[in-house]
């Protein structure tokens, strides 16, 4: 019996191991596979994701703290998990008829602790005699050559700490949220889920941080100059060598110590640098990427780098490396990528030579860098999906490159003691930019063709005011990247803990700006419980995990450390229920009545357009703040799906537009009934 | 008490991110007196105010300093 994550996973295995002649069974809905392999009768069925949960036994949801937790069916602990139960009774059905045991869900932390909790609770403690199928691409080579070479799966330190990290995670998250929805409800608030997760504290933290330091940024103004000089018939502008002046007075000094004056190129410098080419793709590099050129969120690269691994397109996305094994057979992908129209040529050219790829310098034990495996797409792939996978194609071929060579050329202008810059770049060999293409980012910039000694004359001198740019918010991106550098979170979860900042309301989605429930939320915490918010907790757990997951124990003792040190801030927080739950209400009041107002009134132009509920119909409608002025501004809205404020106003009428949220995906729509764009904001 | 400018709890006369915005719109003004050579600090403060580069603190609080 092999127990896959997925139902596309188990399709794939089954595909590949009985040469695509497996019967498809149906065992209380759930699809199983069967065939025969090498005189062995093979089962194969899937897991939909996590099966089993931590959870509080006790039926109180309210009390705290709580340090007892129990794994339980997804089903038991959250009502939206029903199928979990139908998929369990399948899977235990099947397991009493077999014999031996194969945990081929994706070898990972998570991929671990699925396969692990049903071997163990739904086969019949089948965990520690089981074994272990590991493979990062599912192609039928990859699995076939898995498959005959079966580890045990014992004394895997991936589960212990796959389950140890779901045990903190809990009880951090249901005490943190108990104390904090209870001090809400004791100030009178109506009950609301407050939450702040084990990483999510930290990472709202970061967030606050910069968003203190933007609201209370004063620009200081400066100016730059810059000078037109005139000769050998060209005309061009230089920079001048200081990058600012603090006062008005000294960059109008320059304009008139140089106007009209001679000026003489010296250090004209042109030299040629080589630029290595980008490392191979870690889940992070490969998010960060997608984010910079099409803007694609961290969680949604990461969901469509998962569809093209289940695809069989590309390697197992989840990892850290930066690093291509020799064994991943880099001929073998090029020249099987090289039969996709778009890769032919460039592929022909690499295999030409020697196949040697620049690694970088994160690894990991389990699975390789992202790469192709060389695998045409059966299907026609969504723009998203060809985007990423196009990206993850080019990124390889570039990895095998030759570094680019670059041109770089600068000159000073010196006028007496004065001097202006010319500095400019060009590419004079692309080696890997050919293959990665568009998405290598250098652009040329020529500058004048002077030399040693050519005299021009300074036309002007141009000054402009400045002032200095508020820092900028984090995005989705450069969040992800502050938590890879302060070591928090891990390469699978990251992508979701941001997500779910939004979700819960401390981040608007748009531009990451913290909400007041979020400023609240970090504020309280720095003052009643510091450790909560604080990295280097987070950071610790989180090194103490990968001890475990590699084997060195030690699980016990960090939940027992984990508990201690939860106890002080639950005691701070308990003691100080008062207080805090005025600093969350006052939030969440705020909160609740932002979330109605959805922009200024047009019509009016004093008031605000805002969600109501008519006493009468119970139906929602616009109507303007304004109303007992006279302004009688209004507009019906959709009755069902949850509705956001987009951040602009229509360009066509300037109405709101608004996000209905509730179908498959959230739509636009200008609230105006008479917008000349209707369907078009 | 509640501050008169966003109506938070206050830690003086202002919520702690109005002290706050107010420290560096303080700080920040020799440094336009210096950038100019003059300027009056209503003056300032409605620059301060108009200018896209300001923090939404630092603008309610010139807003409120400003009278």
């Amino acid at each position: 019996m092999v127990i896959c994550e997925k139902p596309d996973a188990a399709r794939r295995v089954s595909d590949a191991l009985s040469g695509g002649a497996s019967r498809i069974e149906q065992i209380e809905g759930t699809t199983v596979f069967r065939f025969n392999r090498k005189g062995e009768e093979f089962v194969v069925c899937a897991a939909q994701g996590h099966l089993y949960d931590v959870s509080d036994p006790s039926e109180e949801r309210t009390v705290y703290p709580v340090f007892d937790v129990e794994w339980y069916s997804s089903d038991l602990v959250d009502e939206e998990s029903r199928s979990a139960a139908r998929r369990i009774s399948a899977i235990r059905k099947l397991a009493l008829g077999a014999s031996k045991f194969v945990n081929a869900c994706d070898f990972d932390v998570e991929g671990e602790t699925i396969g692990y909790n049903l071997l163990k609770y739904t086969c019949g403690g089948k965990e520690k005699s089981a074994l272990r199928a590991t493979f990062s691409t599912l192609t039928e080579e990859d699995l076939v050559k898995a498959f005959d070479n079966l580890k045990p799966q014992a004394g895997s330190g991936l589960a212990r700490a796959g389950r140890t990290r779901h045990a903190i995670d809990f009880v951090w998250g249901v005490n943190l949220s108990r104390a904090l929805s209870q001090s809400a409800l004791g100030s009178g608030h109506r009950y609301r889920t407050v939450s702040i997760g084990r990483v999510q504290g930290p990472t709202l933290g970061f967030l606050v941080e910069r968003e203190r330091e933007i609201r209370t940024f004063v620009p200081v103004p400066y100016w730059k100059t810059s000078g037109t000089f005139e000769g050998d018939g060209m005309s061009f502008t230089a920079e001048y060598s200081k990058e600012r002046f603090e006062t008005k007075q000294s960059a109008n000094k320059i304009r008139e110590e140089c106007v009209g004056r001679q000026a003489i190129a010296t250090a004209v410098r042109r030299r040629t640098i080589q630029v290595g080419p980008p490392v191979p793709f870690s889940i992070g590099d490969l998010q960060k990427e997608a984010y910079r050129l099409f803007g694609y969120t961290p969680s949604r690269t990461l969901q469509i780098a998962e569809k093209l691994y289940l695809g069989a397109l590309i390697s197992y996305p989840r990892t850290g490396s930066q690093r291509l094994p020799p064994s991943i057979n880099y001929r073998r992908i090029i020249q099987s990528s090289g039969r996709i129209p778009a890769y032919s040529a460039h592929a022909s050219e690499l295999l030409k030579g020697e196949l040697k790829p620049v690694q970088g310098a994160k690894s990991d034990a389990a699975h390789p860098a992202i790469h192709p495996t060389g695998e045409k797409p059966k299907r026609p792939l969504e723009a998203s999906e060809s985007a990423v996978f196009d990206l993850v194609v080019r990124r390889f071929f570039a990895a095998f490159g030759p570094s680019a060579r670059r041109e770089l050329a600068e000159a000073t202008l010196a006028v007496g003691e004065h001097e202006f810059s010319l500095v400019g770049g060009r590419t004079t060999f692309p080696g890997w930019m050919k293959y990665y293409g568009r998405y290598s980012g250098y652009r040329d910039v020529e500058i004048p063709r002077v030399s040693d000694g050519d005299r021009f004359r300074v036309v002007g001198v141009a000054l402009e005011e400045k002032f200095e740019r508020m820092p900028p918010r984090y995005n989705q991106s450069s969040l992800l990247e502050k938590m890879e550098r302060e070591e928090i979170g891990t390469k699978a979860t990251r992508a979701e803990i941001i997500a779910t900042l939004v979700e819960r309301g401390y981040v608007s989605g748009e531009n990451m700006e913290v909400t007041d429930l979020g400023l609240s939320v970090v504020e309280t915490m720095a003052e009643y419980a510091p450790s909560i918010i604080s990295t280097e907790l987070t950071r610790q757990i989180e090194g103490k995990l990968e001890v475990v997951e590699g084997g060195g124990g030690g699980e016990a003792e960090l939940l027992r450390e984990t508990v201690r040190s939860l106890v002080g801030q639950l005691a701070e927080l308990s003691a100080n229920e008062e207080e805090v739950g005025r600093e969350i209400d006052s939030a969440l009041t705020a909160a609740v009545a932002k979330s109605f107002v959805l922009g200024k009134c047009p019509v009016c132009k004093a008031g605000n357009l805002r969600i109501i509920r008519s006493k009468a119909t119970k139906k929602r409608f616009v109507g303007c703040s304004n109303y007992s002025s006279g302004c009688r501004a209004s507009a019906p809205l959709p009755q069902k799906g949850s509705l956001r404020a987009a951040s602009k106003p229509c360009e066509r009428c300037s109405w709101p537009v608004i996000y209905v949220v509730g179908g498959r995906r959230p739509w636009r729509l200008c609230v105006n009934p008479n917008c000349p764009g209707k369907g078009k904001p | 008490m509640k501050c008169p400018v966003c109506g938070r709890e206050a830690v003086t006369d202002l919520c702690r991110y109005h002290v706050e915005a107010k420290g560096k719109v303080e700080v920040a003004y020799p440094h336009w007196v210096k950038a100019y050579g003059n300027m009056g600090w209503e003056d300032f403060l409605d620059n301060v105010k108009r200018n896209p580069q300001s923090g939404q603190w630092v603008k309610e609080i010139a807003e409120f300093l400003r009278g």
